[in-house]
């Protein structure tokens, strides 16, 4: 486990050198968009569809258990896992419309 | 000059004139003048129209005895938002049954409009379509809290004691501001993303593949109308609770 730790720890940290090393890169290139921008769009959106996938993933699970010990609560069940399924998407999505509106 | 739909195109030829007029008379002259009305509202027009010809037929064959297919509809639309606005509002939920109504209908309408692709497009693929679905649902419900609790409708936008209200005030105030972006943002994404799906997998395999697509967009079209109206109604039924 400290370990793991350990590894995320300097991942992270290379993470955030690669990203606080570009905007130098952006003011080489101009224009206001740095080169860089849809590989970062790229990332960005995979781990907002990735931890999404996860979030959802844990709700639907938890409600198909819910189902299956007490199928006579199928309605308020159904209602509060659109609901929540709804909140966990639109998430992603903010991130979708920012990745659309900054990188074209 | 924007491409535009043949129904866009109808609308610009019909009444170009008048509308350029009444946008210079407001002070926002049109970027172009031979086309002032763009996709999305004439698309939106549209779904009015459609929706006012379905609304003239289910008035005109009603029938107790012999209900016909359109009554049927109506029937089941009006049957499901009663359940529910009575599961979700509880007490005096018909007073919002004809707002939330329209609202479900149309914006389901908007959406499966776009399943038509390359004649019609959805309104709700633009932002500015779901924005204003959001602004109409925001007056809506604070005008309803406020008639509902009268003056006694601020203490939801105060703490449980007094010394955390100038604290809770301003989050409260930025959280209802933010439930108009994150009602905005969730429709529109959801449309314009699954419609650019479609469009991606189109050019990558032009056959087959992209009707699946086409029926997951549809299912997100349906269960999007339908998160909308629930928190519609969530909304509503928070503002016009009474505090005991």
């Amino acid at each position: 486990m400290y370990n793991t730790m350990r590894v995320m720890k300097y991942f992270f940290m290379t993470m955030a050198a690669i990203l606080l090393a570009s905007p130098a890169f952006a003011q080489a290139g101009g224009d206001g968009i740095s080169q860089w921008a849809p590989i970062g769009a790229g990332i960005g959106m995979g781990i907002a569809a990735g931890f999404c996938g996860v979030g959802q993933g844990l709700a639907t699970g938890s409600a198909a258990e819910a189902l299956a010990r007490n199928p006579g609560a199928r309605p308020g069940i159904f209602t509060f896992l659109i609901l929540g399924l709804a909140f966990i998407e639109s998430l992603t999505l903010f991130t979708f419309v920012i990745v659309f509106l900054y990188v074209k | 000059m924007p491409s535009q739909l043949f129904f866009t195109s109808f609308l610009n030829h019909l009444m170009a004139g008048p509308v350029d007029r009444a946008m210079e008379l407001l002070h926002v002259p049109p970027a172009y003048p031979a086309a002032p009305i763009n996709n999305t509202v004439a698309m939106g027009f549209l779904v009015f129209l459609l929706l006012l010809a379905y609304f003239v037929a289910v008035r005109l064959t009603l029938s107790v005895e012999t209900p016909g297919p359109v009554q049927h509809i109506a029937e089941m639309t009006h049957e499901f938002v009663s359940n529910s606005g009575e599961q979700i509002i509880g007490h005096g939920y018909e007073r919002f049954t004809n707002y939330l109504t329209v609202l479900l209908i149309y914006i389901l309408a908007c959406n499966l409009i776009g399943l038509l692709m390359p004649w019609f497009e959805s309104p709700t693929e633009n932002v500015t379509a779901p924005m204003g679905f959001a602004l109409v649902t925001f007056v809506y419900y604070h005008y309803h809290g406020i008639r509902a609790n009268g003056v006694g409708y601020i203490k939801q936008f105060l703490g449980p004691v007094w010394w955390l209200y100038p604290l809770l005030f301003p989050i409260e105030i930025i959280s209802h501001l933010a439930r108009i972006m994150s009602l905005t943002v969730r429709l529109y994404a959801n449309i314009f993303a699954g419609d650019l799906l479609i469009l991606a997998f189109f050019s990558l395999i032009p056959v087959g593949i992209p009707v699946l697509f086409i029926g997951l967009h549809f299912g997100v079209d349906i269960i999007q109308a339908y998160v909308f109206f629930l928190l519609a109604s969530i909304y509503l039924s928070m503002a016009v609770a009474h505090d005991h």
